[in-house]
């Protein structure tokens, strides 16, 4: 026989739909955005371990400023290791503002994906596939024609190198410039006509071995970078494809993003579940009588809490289900742009995985389930006669609560706020999160605007100029800069240092104030690199030079206001004798003029504008997310509110009937049960402000950590008053409906359930 | 099914605060009676009623019923002895609100093996033409009917009911009287009604009267009145 009780579920879906349906949008979201995003990462992530073997990606280049010689490549490629000229052409001026890198065409190291359009034809000497990301974001389409060092290209495809998945102008770049930084690629033909400007000799390799594990690369790595200083090639960068975060950022991010969608889908759920729990857990209290009822028939305690546990059981499957389904079939193409505004890839085919299944569905309906499974169990483990008498404490009270002696209206609320502790438990923790998230949406605006403000104090010089070779002109000031590593004590990884050896003699530099003095040993470092390490004056920092193995201690003496990178500043004498160089040895001008340099002579140019307008075009593709971040916030503070807060009202209508017997008016019964809430909804929402920032400045040092650089924790108080004015808001709506419901709480109530 | 009490004790209470309530009753209900069980309040009625129908434990002594015996009974145990042998009426119903009259004695029904024709019995209790209405559509003694057919669906060998006519008006508790004795006579089950109302116990075969946790009465009633004749 069908168990008659069970038709009591579709009422109290009918009777209770506003609580339901909350409750069911809420989890809803929560598992497309899971199963949405959990699905195109894993696809994006197999795309990429693809690439690795279907487009032959590099395990790492050096660049040197003249062509390295065939014997230091053979050298090389005698410890089992096939190197390949990827050299390409830089355009600063591309289109009037960006910089451009045109790759010859390749046919045995990062091959090309093409996304839309055909690769250029071999023998071409006037067509171009452009980078598909730089394309759209320049505006740039198939057919049309564009100027690369004063030639024009016809536009015949676009394309991702797997080399570029994401486009870092610089490796120690905190963001990708999607619009300010591109790559594309044309054939040996046309690169012939192209490189006699402006030409970096890239050399890419690849071991021909294919399991090493990351150390033995590493390993490899230092020996390369030693054959090559022992052969005098002038290395001006090296990058492992692991320390290359034009390969490895959108795998890391990948890595990174996984776990936090996870965490984020199960507190969300966590939370979720225990609402449940609170409102499954004031049912019994309300139906404590019929519980016992049934049990003095001779239910089984199993078949109570089954028959109590259904509709968390229904509403979790139903939203698991009808989330992935939702997540994976409609919402993938949102998640996918979240990631191709940002990457530069080929098209992406969806792989459906069993594990994204299992993680978005049945562990979220697992965690409803046991939730509610505890406490029901505990709950409903009392005795029938207690059930039938009401009495649901497991231990009893022998004297009331002491309250201070203050007025009748406080103690009461304290009362108010005493029986109902384990909702006001609940209520604490999910404004914490939705505040948090709130915090995050509305946060993340202007952290990158401060991001963008900042961003151009690294370099008080408009201009800098890295040299082939020192070339003496007027009008600059002289640099030494070269990069060491030091280990990062959050990883364990070593972590790239910018070294400027700047005259502090000079009287009208700009890095006057960078703290640098003319002392041995002595350094001073930016306010990144400082809070990153955890360093302050007087601190030592130990340094390795990759390519002498030398090691170095130097002594913070001052730390300065730049914000924007990890650089260390010195004298130029003294870091030149440090490093053994000659006396007087620069590489590098900075100026606020254009200088008259030859392209042969300038193995790099740095404008300052590049990096602000990169982090502009960032936030740009962070819009959509901050807004729907934003959204589901403000939902999640109302339903979590709604639900939680109307427990109060539920628990107490046959006393808030006898208080309308008593003569008190509906004000005064909000003043008694309402304001309880209102005063631990408020609470909740500044008490968690501080919390929550605590939580962002530990995920933004966890965010740092995994990065090149560092980004300073920013917020504005205006952002904290807008998260508790949201709350606020959303609260006193809530509490409007509240005094709705309460007006309609009849008085014949008291008469009715005098038991 | 013969009921017979042996010694039964029960305390409340930890030591320093110890409360006896039963203190040693001992009587039998025989087969198919009608038992009224009298006494003031704080007598220890409801206690032993509650203890005969398994859902509170004794301090000592057992309850027999037929062969079986609830002394050494654990929960699980206790269970299968409501859920096979006992049908319950209490004063305030406790009907299920959003399940209608019907539904609410099929929730019996399904615990029961072999249960009685439920329209049969819905024309019994007087409630056929209400039996798709909710509890809340239902006057007091409508809602007690519905409770009796609940009880009675399983055709419980026994009745407990506690104080069934408290929460009614006169008219409606002899109705309600006047149809425990019909389902005494026509089903044969044996019923143990708890009551304050000293008129009851004229139309009971047994009379068991309390005072301080002790029977202190134990009268056979050889010529019991019908329920409808009865005045308080």
């Amino acid at each position: 026989m069908f168990n008659p009780l069970n038709k009591r579920i579709p009422r109290e879906f009918k009777s209770n739909a506003g609580r339901y349906i909350c409750t069911f949008i809420l989890l809803f979201i929560t598992i497309i955005v899971g199963a949405g995003s959990l699905v195109v990462m894993d696809s994006v992530t197999l795309m990429l371990d693809n690439m690795e073997e279907d487009n032959i990606l590099e395990d790492g280049y050096w660049e040197t400023k003249y062509e390295t010689t065939k014997d230091a490549i053979k050298k090389v490629e005698k410890r089992g290791i096939k190197v390949f000229e990827n050299f390409y052409v830089t355009d600063d001026d591309f289109d009037g503002n960006a910089k451009f890198y045109v790759f010859n065409e390749r046919t045995e190291i990062d091959l090309p994906m093409v996304y839309d359009g055909r690769l250029p034809a071999t023998g071409s000497d006037d067509e171009i596939a452009l980078d598909r990301l730089f394309a759209e974001c320049r505006g740039i389409n198939i057919g049309d024609v564009i100027d690369v060092n004063g030639k024009e290209f016809k536009v015949v495809g676009t394309a991702a190198l797997p080399d570029y998945t994401a486009l870092f102008m610089d490796n120690q770049d905190m963001m990708m410039n999607t619009k300010d930084f591109g790559v594309a690629i044309v054939s040996s033909e046309a690169f012939e006509d192209l490189d006699g400007q402006n030409l970096t000799y890239r050399y890419s390799y690849r071991f021909i071995e294919r399991d090493k594990t990351d150390k033995e690369k590493n390993d490899e790595a230092e020996e390369i970078i030693k054959i090559l200083a022992k052969s005098g090639a002038d290395v001006q960068e090296y990058l492992t494809e692991d320390a290359n975060q034009s390969i490895s950022y959108l795998k890391n991010d990948m890595g990174h993003d996984g776990p936090m969608i996870k965490v984020f889908v199960y507190i969300l759920v966590t939370i979720i579940a225990f609402i449940f729990a609170v409102l499954t857990s004031n049912t019994i209290e309300q139906e404590s009588s019929i519980i016992g009822t049934l049990m003095a028939m001779g239910y089984k305690k199993s078949e109570v809490i089954l028959h109590y546990l259904m509709p968390t059981i229904i509403i979790a499957v139903l939203a698991s289900a009808a989330g992935n389904a939702f997540g994976y079939a409609v919402m993938t193409d949102g998640f996918k742009a979240t990631y191709y505004s940002s990457y530069s890839l080929p098209p992406l085919k969806l792989v459906f995985n069993v594990e994204a299944f299992i993680l978005t569905t049945v562990i979220p309906v697992l965690i409803m389930i046991i939730v509610n499974l505890v406490m029901l169990a505990d709950k409903l483990s009392l005795s029938p006669l207690k059930f039938l008498r009401k009495d649901l404490k497991k231990r009893h009270q022998k004297k009331a609560v002491k309250l201070p002696n203050i007025s009748f209206l406080g103690r009461f609320r304290i009362r108010v706020m005493l029986q109902n502790k384990g909702s006001f438990v609940v209520l604490f923790l999910g404004i914490f999160f939705s505040s948090f998230l709130l915090m995050f949406g509305l946060g993340l605006t202007p952290l990158m605007d401060h991001y963008v403000e900042v961003a151009d104090d690294t370099l008080p010089y408009e201009y800098m100029y890295m040299l082939k070779k020192p070339v003496n002109r007027h009008g600059g000031e002289k640099l030494y800069m070269t990069t060491l590593v030091t280990e990062y004590y959050l990883t364990g990884k070593e972590v790239d240092v910018t070294f400027y050896g700047i005259d502090t003699g000079k009287k009208d530099s700009k890095f006057k104030d960078s703290g640098a003095t003319d002392g041995e040993g002595e350094i001073a470092v930016t306010d990144s690199l400082a809070k990153k390490f955890n360093v302050s004056v007087g601190d030592t920092l130990k340094f390795r030079d990759k390519n002498t193995d030398e090691e170095y201690e130097l002594t913070v003496v001052a730390v300065n206001g730049y914000t924007n990178n990890l650089g260390a500043y010195m004298d130029r004498d003294r870091l030149n004798r440090l490093l053994d160089n000659k006396h007087g040895e620069y590489n590098a001008y900075v100026s606020d003029e254009k200088m008259n340099l030859d392209d042969d002579d300038i193995a790099k140019f740095i404008k300052r504008s590049d990096v602000v307008g990169s982090a502009k075009e960032m936030m740009q593709t962070f819009g959509g997310i901050i807004t729907a971040f934003n959204v589901f916030s403000v939902f999640a503070y109302i339903v979590i509110m709604y639900l939680l807060t109307k427990v109060v009202i539920d628990k107490n209508a046959l006393y808030i009937s006898f208080m309308k017997v008593f003569g008190y008016d509906s004000r005064e019964i909000r003043k008694l049960y309402l304001d309880a809430s209102a005063i631990v909804t408020v609470v909740s929402l500044i008490v968690c402000i501080p919390l929550e920032v605590k939580v962002f400045k530990l995920a933004m040092i966890y965010f740092s950590s995994m990065i090149e650089g560092y980004m300073e924790f920013y917020l504005p108080t205006s952002v904290y008053s807008e998260i508790v004015a949201m709350g606020l808001i959303c609260y006193f709506l809530i509490n409007a409906l509240h005094l709705i419901r309460i007006k309609k709480i009849p008085m014949s109530e008291a008469l009715k359930n005098r038991d | 099914m013969n009921i017979k009490i042996n010694d039964l004790h029960k305390f409340y209470g930890d030591s320093s605060n110890r409360v006896e309530v039963l203190k040693g009753v001992n009587c039998e209900v025989l087969d198919g009676e009608i038992c009224v069980l009298l006494g003031p309040s704080g007598s220890g009625k409801s206690t032993l009623l509650n203890i005969i129908g398994g859902i509170e434990p004794a301090t000592s002594g057992s309850v027999d019923i037929g062969n079986d015996s609830t002394e050494h009974m654990n929960a699980k145990q206790l269970t299968l002895y409501r859920r096979n042998h006992l049908g319950f009426v209490f004063q305030f119903y406790n009907l299920i609100p959003n399940l209608t009259v019907k539904e609410n004695i099929e929730v019996s029904a399904y615990l029961s093996k072999n249960p009685l024709d439920i329209n049969e019995l819905l024309k019994t209790l007087g409630l056929y033409e209400h039996r798709d209405k909710l509890p809340s559509q239902l006057s007091g003694g409508q809602q007690q009917r519905c409770a009796i057919g609940r009880a009675l669906i399983k055709n419980p060998s026994l009745l407990l009911c506690d104080e069934p006519t408290g929460a009614l008006d006169y008219k409606t508790s002899k109705e309600i009287l006047v149809l425990i004795e019909s389902i005494n006579k026509k089903y044969k089950n044996t019923i143990i009604i708890v009551t304050h109302n000293d008129a009851i116990k004229y139309m009971a075969n047994r009379v068991l009267k309390m005072r301080d946790g002790l029977i202190v009465s134990d009268t056979v009633n050889e010529m019991p009145m019908n329920a409808a004749d009865i005045e308080w």
